[in-house]
């Protein structure tokens, strides 16, 4: 039988490139042209003398700086912690590799403004503290620094690599290292000539993670750098963006300045698959088995404590100050009692339109990108992975792109694409937002649905078919169901990060579509310190409460299985 | 069940998104919660059947927001209402505002008017010296004239707001250096003055006591002392008096609406409220709390400098500039 020229799986692999083009495409394509071309020839002499500004080059320079900083001391915190809670016997290991996992849960600019709080150089509790305490004249922490930057976003980054490690250490063939003990190796060139060279893979993929994140991350450089003049690539693209009143010269270097990002993001993730792909180290074995334990003996509490007081001073003194001063009267009042209200809540949850609508604009904006975003990455995975036609390879290629692009490449993007240029304005409305979050959201759909499809043999639809079910039938009483909890991992995946979004809607928000983070942000940028507190504690517990009912959901689905 | 959950609230989820009222306004303002919300409260009282909204951001971000939304064809914007004054005369000469002859306007008083009635002045904003009482205290001294402000007791104490974001700070910073010259921010700046960011966040930053002087806003810093801030606002004899404009955009679709909350804002509820958040009524007759340390109109209008408004229109490019190399 000659097969049909175009049939249901050409329909789907045309409606799949369709999207990706449209929704993730263009709008890079339009990013690389307004960079790069000129009334329609090419100038690329233009672009590098855009780039020498002098601001532009500083911003360069300390995103380079700050996600190279950040990725190292992320990379040494998140080994040390993984190596100590699987390969030694410290007390309550279980418990403390939860709690490490902890610091993921805290949107990253919400701790900025914690820290900003407690830390900033005169008016910071802790500074203020310590110079009443000790007699200074001037304060002995600056958290509005590169330094603080770099400090900031490794406590919220490093379970990147956390999370790498301690699965690898735990997945270990510990025979190797045994052999090599038996062989007489010290423990010290067993750590360096065995186990380092087999978790340098782990380690490696972690880090370019963290420096993935960090190079694109507004938040923490935006509440902490803007206000001393530190900007980094991303937050310097905002200034411009909101500086211009629309002049293209600073939109050009906005997209100059996104090129700089995909091309660096692209370069990472290259390496990453260089990193992954390498066999050399493909001695990790699935069959489990217990580890070398190293004991600690004297060190045991000391170290336990040390990882409590980390926990405590990373995540429990922010969350807390965050609550704290959200009760506060007006900012700058000492905690005390009688300066403390629960107003500013009772405000922000009912009295103002701001926060209001911020909450309900991200519920449901996240709610219906996470939706979406969800079934249409059903779909591409479905085709990626379960057909075999010509035109595929296509289909492949901008698969990768949204893993590519930065927040805020992504919202530059959808600007030009979507502000009426092309016939569509979306311009202040939430559908610009909602339209960037399925850019941005791409990639977790792709990669949790295409897992879950993999594990569905082909040969299961084959047998639905063969019985006479039709290609719809098979796919939605076999296929479906098998792929359900990737799917619905896919939905919170996206759901709770889109939640607490800042980098991209803080570019595309109207004045009835301002999001949770923007609303914080904003608040802390017009000096109304004790509201964006208490609005960022209501994003906390919501935030947890999310988290709490992912486990609910995911875990009925395990038990239903 | 489950299954048809997700459609539904999906479904809620746009309806909730897109649901309107009959009539609506909105008023792109630099003007903060504070003051904004006492007025919305009051408005709706009296309009229930307008709904009423706004956006606030520091003037600058206002202007480049409407800007970008000319751009895209798209302005959300019904009232444009904040004190950057020269951004007024430039958006008028673009012929962006629709002329409004309130009723109320008559008893307005300033020290600019448009008589083609484009825009109408809604408050007279005063800003003046605010510092921390405890950082103060811990010196020994206490600024009261813009002198002070030189004093080597508060090297690297005082902090400005940044007058491209904030428009009370580039009008506030164009009348300085009218009276005192560029001279005197050089001295600022020998003295480790440093640019802040919006207007809100240099008190706040005033009041954790990271700076200790900061040029502040009337109602802002007012507010927080309310609520017990450890600040005191302080007026030099040569004062900052900013008219806050406001106008109609000639785009908007809720011309009407727009009209009715012009009027309540110059009504003498309107301007009641505005002095009991803590600024100057630009009506005339309306009385002042003088408990909160404001200074009577007829005086500050008096002590104020003066300032060629029209003509500031072609200071502004260059001005900013200025600052950011006198003072970075």
């Amino acid at each position: 039988m000659r097969p049909r020229r175009f049939g249901t799986a050409e329909l789907l692999l045309l409606l799949s490139i369709l999207i990706l083009v449209v929704v993730v495409a263009i709008p890079i394509l339009l990013i690389f042209w307004n960079a790069f071309v000129v009334e329609g020839k090419p100038d690329f002499l233009r672009a590098l003398a855009l780039l020498k500004e002098p601001d532009t080059l500083e911003a360069l320079k300390n995103s380079l700086v700050i996600a190279g900083g950040t990725t190292v001391l992320s990379t040494i915190i998140g080994v040390f912690f993984a190596w100590l809670v699987s390969r030694t016997d410290l007390p309550y290991k279980a418990t403390m590799k939860v709690l490490f996992l902890v610091p993921f849960m805290l949107p990253s600019f919400i701790g900025a403004l914690a820290w900003k709080i407690l830390l900033s150089p005169r008016g910071g509790h802790i500074n203020r503290l310590l110079m009443d305490l000790l007699h200074l004249e001037d304060p002995v922490f600056n958290i509005m620094s590169l330094g603080g930057i770099i400090a900031v976003e490794t406590m919220y980054l490093f379970p990147f690599v956390f999370i790498q490690v301690s699965g690898a250490l735990e997945r270990m063939d510990p025979t190797l290292e045994e052999a090599a003990r038996i062989s007489g190796a010290g423990l010290f060139t067993i750590t360096r000539r065995i186990t380092l060279p087999l978790m340098m893979p782990s380690i490696l993929a972690g880090a370019l993670l963290v420096a993935l994140y960090s190079l694109a991350h507004f938040g923490v450089p935006a509440i902490l750098g803007t206000e001393r003049n530190i900007f980094i690539i991303p937050t310097k693209i905002y200034e411009k963006i909101y500086a211009s009143g629309g002049n293209f010269e600073a939109i050009r270097t906005g997209t100059m300045l996104s090129s700089i990002l995909v091309l660096s993001a692209a370069a990472i993730l290259y390496l990453q698959s260089l990193v992954l792909s390498s066999g050399r180290f493909q001695v990790i074995s699935g069959k489990s088995m217990r580890p070398m334990v190293l004991k600690l003996r004297g060190l045991k509490w000391p170290l336990l404590i040390l990882s409590v007081v980390y926990i405590a001073l990373t995540v429990v003194l922010p969350t807390a100050t965050i609550f704290l001063v959200g009760t506060l009267k007006t900012y700058g009042l000492a905690f005390k009692l009688e300066n403390m209200t629960l107003d500013n809540f009772t405000y922000i949850l009912f009295k103002w339109e701001l926060t209001r609508d911020a909450i309900w604009n991200s519920f449901y904006l996240s709610l219906c990108a996470a939706a979406v975003t969800m079934l249409i990455g059903t779909l591409i995975s479905y085709v990626l992975v379960k057909t075999k036609i010509r035109g595929k390879f296509l289909l492949e290629f901008l698969g990768v792109l949204p893993f590519s692009v930065p927040g805020t490449v992504i919202a530059l993007g959808v600007i030009l694409m979507w502000s009426g240029r092309f016939g569509v304005n979306l311009y202040n409305t939430a559908w610009i937002i909602f339209v960037a979050y399925i850019a941005r959201y791409m990639a977790f759909a792709l990669k949790s649905t295409s897992a879950a499809l993999e594990q569905v043999h082909d040969s299961l639809e084959e047998a639905a078919r063969a019985c006479g079910a039709s290609k719809w039938q098979a796919m939605k009483d076999v296929v479906l169901p098998l792929i359900k909890p990737g799917m619905v991992a896919a939905f919170f995946l996206i759901f709770l990060p889109a939640l607490r979004e800042l980098t991209t809607s803080v570019l595309l928000y109207g004045p009835h579509t301002r999001t949770i983070g923007v609303a914080i942000y904003t608040l802390n940028e017009d000096g109304e310190t004790v509201y964006a507190a208490a609005l960022a504690a209501i994003a906390l517990v919501i935030i947890v409460l999310g988290q709490l009912l992912i486990k609910r959901v995911t875990r009925a689905k395990i038990e239903s299985a | 069940m489950r299954r048809s959950l997700l459609p539904l609230l999906l479904a809620f989820a746009f309806l909730g998104g897109t649901l309107q009222a009959q009539e609506k306004v909105m008023v792109y303002t630099s003007m903060k919660e504070s003051l904004m919300g006492k007025l919305r409260d009051a408005f709706k009282k009296k309009q229930p059947n307008v709904a009423f909204d706004y956006y606030s951001a520091g003037a600058g971000k206002v202007m480049a927001k409407l800007a970008a939304e000319r751009q895209a064809g798209k302005v959300a914007a019904d009232i444009l209402w904040h004190s950057e004054v020269p951004d007024f005369f430039q958006l008028k000469a673009e012929g962006m505002f629709e002329p409004y002859a309130s009723p109320e306007a008559g008893a307005i008083r300033s020290t600019v008017t448009d008589p083609d009635k484009t825009f109408a002045i809604a408050r007279l904003g005063t800003l003046g010296i605010v510092y921390n009482t405890d950082n103060a205290a811990k010196v020994g001294k206490v600024p009261k004239t813009w002198a002070d402000l030189l004093d080597p007791a508060f090297k690297n104490k005082v902090t400005i707001a940044n007058p491209a974001l904030s428009g009370t700070s580039f009008m506030s910073c164009a009348m300085l250096v009218e009276k005192f010259g560029w001279d005197y921010f050089a001295k600022l700046k020998a003295n480790g003055a440093k640019i802040g960011q919006g207007s809100g966040q240099v008190v706040d930053d005033t009041a954790s006591g990271d700076f200790t002087i900061c040029i502040g806003v009337d109602y802002i810093a007012l507010d927080k002392i309310q609520k017990g801030a450890h600040l005191k606002l302080v007026f030099p004899p040569e004062m900052l008096v900013i008219p806050s404009p406001i106008a109609i955009m000639k785009t908007s679709p809720n011309k009407p609406a727009a009209k009715k909350f012009i009027d309540f804002l110059l009504s003498k509820e309107g301007q009641s409220i505005i002095t009991a958040s803590g600024t100057l009524p630009a009506r005339v007759d309306v009385p002042i709390d003088k408990s909160m340390g404001l200074v009577a109109p007829e005086e500050a209008i008096k002590r104020a400098i003066k300032l060629d408004y029209p003509a500031a229109i072609k200071l502004k490019e260059g001005f900013v500039k200025q600052f950011e190399k006198t003072l970075r």
